[in-house]
């Protein structure tokens, strides 16, 4: 029988030696990169520039700060649009749980969750298509409104990428805010009821309260979901029109695998990489004082 | 009681509508795949397809059969690796008390929310000084790093329900800990097990940017093979509804499976059902 301590370590080295060759040396290794000037086709004549790079980035381009400003604008309407619109849904999915039908019809309308991003693009391209897709057939027959090219106008594309989004996300804010409905004690229930409380009243004083904790936990995961974005922008206006929907993650792609300037490719990754941590650090801290102190249950 | 009938009566009904906005995007791209293209842009629209049109997927499937058979072995090998990898070592954080293994935990979990694109250049370097470029293998190699921390974290949160006691009786009578870990703790842990895989399925499935890095012709995934149909000029769109609606069909068919876990998943296991 082996040692315990070596036991010990086979259940646990592996992983880490693996995570640190595929996961920690790629970020370091781009921070290396980012002080060069280099061209992924001509790898071996890339020369030390320092910061230049970052300087060319941040303050003598004004692509990448839209990237910036575009990705956040992304994350926060999309976000906020999920949060109030998942709340109404989680309210009245928790209102009819007993009803068997209700589960089929939350299974159905969590699907968009786990669909490949990628088709998730598709399908809306489909249905945006400015002449024969079927939204402006509606809009037409129904409203009166003209058709025109919806991904091909700087802020009906914004707003269709924020709508997109949150069509996928919507069903992930209600689940997790059902689950976090589904803690509150009946007894409080009960209590407000006998104090003649009204709805606004229980909303308010009992149940945002206790589901501010998953509120919070939904708003970092969804963060960094949302500064990560590529699949749908890549898929429907490839940062189009002109740089009208350009994020940190297409433009990365774009500048190191389109342009092959992997030295500025690798800043701007830098710059993601820095943002992620610090919402990570955010998201770390909660995922642990929510799983340890047992609050969500 | 009546009134109370009445008004989950209404609620059940927007129930259905809040669905219908989740379903029928969807549904239409499904429709749209046994249309030809002419009907798929037919104004006014052709609201039921004829089922029995399927050339789109006739079609679509010969030319890329291939790229869906790379997608299955990347995402099923990924998937099996990623467990190898992950179950000892979240059973290790779960029941191993040594110092430190909570900033380990972290550190692991950290690793997940480092956004892929900072990794994509870097991995492409390494890969092709190692002469992997353009391989399933390497394919295989990134998407169960990327999985492994989300792995790790969920197979710990079931881990953690299995009675100590359960563990510390068995130690006493000698048990060595790969006997724990394969004789109680998986078999224990089955249904958190089979979450954590289809999360992971799903994960490596959906991939799309280390893809569109990685693979040049040969390895390429069933996405890429999509993704590649819209940038050409004209877009044969009954090809891509059908190859959608096969993309889609795991993650669907599977989302059903996991139901309950399915927040537990989302949230990393913070959260419980």
């Amino acid at each position: 029988m082996l040692n315990e301590k070596i036991q010990k370590l086979l259940f646990i080295l592996p992983t880490c030696l693996f995570l640190l060759v595929i996961s920690i040396f790629p970020f370091l290794y781009s921070v290396y990169l980012s002080l060069f000037q280099a061209k992924l086709t001509k790898m071996h004549k890339k020369f030390f520039i320092g910061w230049e790079n970052y300087q060319v980035l941040l303050f003598e381009d004004d692509v990448f700060p839209t990237a910036i400003k575009n990705t956040f604008m992304i994350a926060f309407s999309s976000i906020t649009i999920e949060i109030i619109l998942g709340f109404i849904m989680a309210k009245i999915f928790f209102e009819i749980r007993h009803i068997k039908f209700s589960n089929a019809l939350r299974t159905v309308t969590i699907m968009p969750i786990m669909l490949t991003p990628l088709c998730v693009g598709l399908v809306f391209l489909y249905i945006l298509n400015p002449t024969l897709g079927i939204f402006s057939y509606i809009l037409d027959t129904v409203f009166g409104i003209e058709p025109f090219a919806y991904l091909g106008e700087p802020l009906p594309a914004k707003i269709s990428i924020i709508a997109i989004n949150s069509w996928q996300w919507t069903p992930f804010m209600m689940i997790l805010l059902l689950a976090g409905l589904m803690t509150v004690p009946n007894e409080q229930y009960e209590a407000a009821k006998i104090d003649g409380a009204n709805w606004f009243h229980v909303m308010t004083k009992i149940e945002i309260p206790s589901i501010l904790s998953f509120v919070l936990l939904g708003v970092v995961l969804r963060l960094i979901e949302c500064i990560r974005l590529f699949d749908i922008i890549y898929i429907t206006t490839r940062g189009g029109p002109g740089i009208a929907t350009e994020v940190m993650a297409f433009f990365t792609y774009r500048t190191e695998f389109r342009s092959f300037q992997i030295g500025t490719g690798s800043a701007s990754a830098v710059i993601i990489l820095i943002i992620s941590l610090i919402v990570t650090t955010i998201a770390v801290t909660l995922l642990r004082r929510v799983e340890r102190n047992e609050g969500l249950n | 009681m009546k009134a109370s009938i009445r008004k989950k009566a209404i609620l059940l009904i927007i129930a259905s509508f809040i669905t219908l906005i989740f379903l029928a995007p969807n549904l239409w791209m499904l429709f749209g795949s046994f249309k030809s293209q002419n009907a798929m842009f037919a104004l006014p629209p052709v609201w039921i397809p004829d089922f029995s049109y399927i050339k789109n997927f006739t079609i679509m499937l010969s030319e890329s059969y291939k790229y869906l058979i790379n997608s299955i072995i990347v995402t099923v090998c990924s998937t099996i690796v990623s467990l190898i990898f992950s179950l000892p070592t979240a059973f290790g954080l779960t029941f191993f008390k040594f110092k430190g293994r909570y900033f380990l935990a972290d550190w692991i979990l950290s690793t997940r929310m480092l956004p892929p694109v900072a990794a994509a250049v870097p991995l492409f370097i390494l890969f092709k000084y190692l002469n992997l470029l353009d391989s399933l293998f390497a394919l295989v190699i990134v998407y169960t790093a990327f999985n492994i921390p989300f792995a790790v974290w969920v197979s710990a949160s079931f881990f953690k329900k299995i009675p100590y006691d359960l563990i510390e009786a068995s130690r006493i009578e000698g048990a060595s800990w790969f006997h724990i870990f394969l004789k109680i703790a998986i078999p224990l842990s089955k249904g958190g097990i089979a979450t954590v895989a289809i999360f992971v399925f799903i994960f490596s499935w959906n991939e799309l940017l280390i893809a569109l890095f990685f693979t040049v012709s040969e390895s390429r995934t069933f996405p890429i093979f999509i993704s590649a149909q819209v940038s050409q000029a004209q877009i044969i769109w009954g090809n891509v509804a059908a190859a959608t609606v096969i993309q889609s069909i795991p993650p669907i068919l599977l989302t059903i499976f996991l139901q309950k876990n399915i927040v537990s998943g989302l949230t990393l296991g913070a959260v419980k059902n």
